[in-house]
């Protein structure tokens, strides 16, 4: 059912009560108690922090760790006076050895990373880079938090990019974008056979249709979570078959095993529970569930089963193995800074305005190979950084205030091997690494309309 | 004549569709009524980036009430379920607008720029739609290039408003945000920076950090 008449009458329903609401015409229910007890429910304390990792650093750039810290329960009166947080990072050289510990300096106008420590210079350019966690302290509660959560089981690394083939895309230029070579798979909006649903009810923006995946037959396979179900287009089926899915229905992600089972990431929590990760078998039967040990971002289908991106570590940490799902604890002593691929290695991303810094990394920190990518126009978010033989697939969306595309770029040693550009397609909101998949030779991606979803894809071996 | 047309249009569609939310839906929380009150903000000489993501901190994991405004921190949504097309159920939470409101400790009249601390349990929505502040109206708002948001800059589309909690290295971004009926408010990584749908909105007047 397309909600949009729905949406619509909804808008109009808000505009005036708001528009009444703001006139002083419409009192708020229980406007009419003017002088209730602020007397909110004592809160536990916590303890939250920010932190973004310098993964790839350059010759000549100064090694700094910051963090942002906020805590509570706090008084509303004096919230602007900061968490007052204390902590050490523990930082080793490479990827062995005991960790050293550095106390964090407070800088008070610091913006952002009011607590920082600077790494030597001899940790810095040590060729395998440097590994660290922060131990981080309200001295408010005593509460305190490891980031990233692994602590010294899994650290973050920052290597330093020797000699990085360069990448220069200039200005974009947008509209040249790619025809796909074929759209396997078509729904339009509803929640008919074959057709793919949107979130119903007061929702901001279009959703549906959230997550897809294609395995190694060319099968893709889409998540359909507000109709509860997985739509699977075999190659050459005319229409798809449904797999139907217990899934809570709001936006989440989804990674189709070797084996045909399936893997849903449900990035929002069911009433008072942590979000989590469900498993089914090919035909939808529930295999299991478990609960992420942090805020789950996107889902991969690791080497060794599924990956979830948790923030705020901002590591990939894997969530089974060997067809176990991994509890929290496991979790977080299996993080890493990349994406993995294959047995061993990992593919690391750093987009810092418009730049965008990768390498490949093998299980000790050594480089295999790297690469800056600059532009004259804003880069966004990295959908897709995965090899392809022995070059790097990436798709990077470029924008400005009212265009938006994806870069495909086919980076090889020496530099950009090849490139084109394809259209954003994103009518409907979706998870939000879940745009492009890369599928026996050929990327495909995930657009929609006022219309529906479709699945296109483009061929790379062959051009 | 036309304009009435259409208002009385608008007037029609209005009450039709408020007695079909009704007649759909006769669930109703008590949680505004019981809990919120209509105390006035306390004026404050300034407000910085971290103090207002402590104050957002302390609405995550409560519930989204559309043109509500008020919440309380047990961590809880105390109104869940509660009817998606019906603004006027009493639920606990703002929606995205009330929400982003609060968080930036705005005023209710939009030509004063000032700095406002509203309780927690204060229902109000504020003069704002997510529409209104990503056109930059009223004093404290403008509209800035979203290359160059910082933590607690908005992205807003017509439809709705989140603030950057953080950014990340694959360049999304966590964003702090009252999402719908279904997901509350909290923080979630979104890609809302690179969508066209969405423009940079920026508070005026934060004292760094």
């Amino acid at each position: 059912m397309d909600n949009r008449p729905l949406l619509a009458g909804a808008a109009v329903l808000a505009a005036a009560l708001l528009g009444a609401s703001a006139a002083g015409l419409v009192a708020p229910a229980g406007a009419e108690r003017p002088s209730l007890p602020s007397s909110p429910p004592s809160p536990e304390p916590w303890i939250e922090a920010s932190h973004l990792p310098p993964l790839l650093r350059t010759a000549g750039e100064t090694a700094e760790l910051r963090f942002d810290v906020y805590c509570g329960p706090a008084d509303e009166a004096q919230v602007d006076a900061g968490c007052p947080a204390a902590g050490s990072v523990f930082v080793r050289p490479g990827a062995a050895g005991p960790f050293r510990e550095l106390p964090l300096v407070r800088e008070q106008s610091a913006f952002p990373g009011r607590l920082a420590a600077r790494i030597s210079d001899e940790l810095a350019r040590s060729p395998r880079g440097f590994e660290y966690y922060a131990v981080l302290r309200s001295e408010a509660s005593g509460r305190s938090l490891t980031l990233p959560g692994g602590g010294a089981a899994a650290p973050h690394r920052s290597l330093l990019l020797a000699d990085p083939a360069t990448v220069a895309l200039g200005r974009h230029v947008f509209g040249r974008v790619r025809r796909p070579d074929a759209t396997p798979a078509r729904a339009s909006w509803g929640r008919g056979p074959g057709q793919v649903g949107l979130e119903q009810g007061r929702v901001p923006t279009p959703i549906g249709g959230s997550s897809f995946d294609v395995d190694a037959s060319g099968t893709v396979y889409l998540l359909d979570e507000a109709n509860r179900r997985v739509l699977r287009w075999r190659p050459g089926a005319a229409s798809p078959d449904e797999v139907p899915l217990d899934v809570n229905g709001t936006i989440a992600d989804l990674a189709v095993a070797p084996d045909g089972s399936l893997h849903v990431l449900e990035t929002t929590a069911a009433h008072g529970r942590p979000p989590v990760l469900r498993s089914f078998a090919p035909d939808g039967a529930p295999r299991g569930a478990v609960a992420l040990a942090e805020r789950p971002a996107a889902l991969l289908r690791g080497p060794e089963g599924p990956v979830v991106l948790q923030h705020p570590s901002g590591q990939w940490l894997a969530a089974g193995r060997g067809g176990r799902l991994l509890p929290p604890g496991e979790q977080r002593r299996a993080g890493s800074s990349g994406r993995p691929h294959g047995r061993a290695g990992e593919v690391v991303v750093l987009r810092q305005a418009n730049e965008l810094r990768l390498a490949v990394v093998g299980p000790v920190g050594d480089l295999w190979s790297s690469w800056r990518v600059t532009s004259d126009t804003p880069l966004g978010e990295v959908q897709l950084a995965e090899p392809l033989g022995d070059r790097l697939l990436v798709v990077v969306r470029v924008y400005t205030e009212e265009q938006a595309e994806f870069a495909v770029l086919l980076l090889g040693d020496r530099g950009l091997a090849k490139g084109f550009s394809v259209a954003a397609s994103e009518w409907a909101e979706t998870a939000p690494l879940a745009r492009f998949r890369l599928a026996a030779g050929a990327l495909y991606r995930l657009g929609s309309t006022p219309d529906g979803v479709v699945v296109d894809r483009f061929d790379l071996e062959a051009r | 004549m036309p304009a009435a047309r259409t208002l009385g249009l608008s007037v029609s569609l209005l009450a039709a569709f408020t007695l079909a939310a009704a007649a759909a839906h006769a669930y109703h929380t008590r949680f505004v009524a019981e809990n919120c009150h209509t105390n006035p903000p306390q004026p404050t000489s300034y407000i910085t980036r971290d103090g207002s993501i402590t104050v957002a901190l302390r609405a995550r994991y409560e519930g989204y009430q559309w043109g509500g405004g008020c919440w309380n921190d047990n961590d809880l949504d105390d109104s869940p379920g509660d009817p998606t097309q019906d603004p006027a159920t009493g639920g606990e939470g703002g929606d995205c607008s009330g929400f982003t409101f609060k968080v930036w400790r705005e005023s209710l009249d939009e030509s004063d720029a000032g700095f406002y601390q509203w309780n927690m349990l204060r229902n109000v929505h504020g003069p704002y739609t997510a529409d209104r502040f990503r056109l930059g109206h009223g004093a404290p708002n403008y509209a800035l290039a979203k290359a160059n948001l910082v933590k607690m800059d908005a992205l807003a589309s017509t439809g709705h408003i989140g603030m950057i909690y953080a950014p990340n290295a694959d360049g999304t971004d966590q964003i702090i945000e009252a999402k719908g009926e279904a997901y509350g408010t909290g923080i979630w990584t979104r890609t809302y920076r690179g969508n066209t749908a969405y423009g940079g909105v920026r508070r005026l007047g934060w004292t760094q950090p």
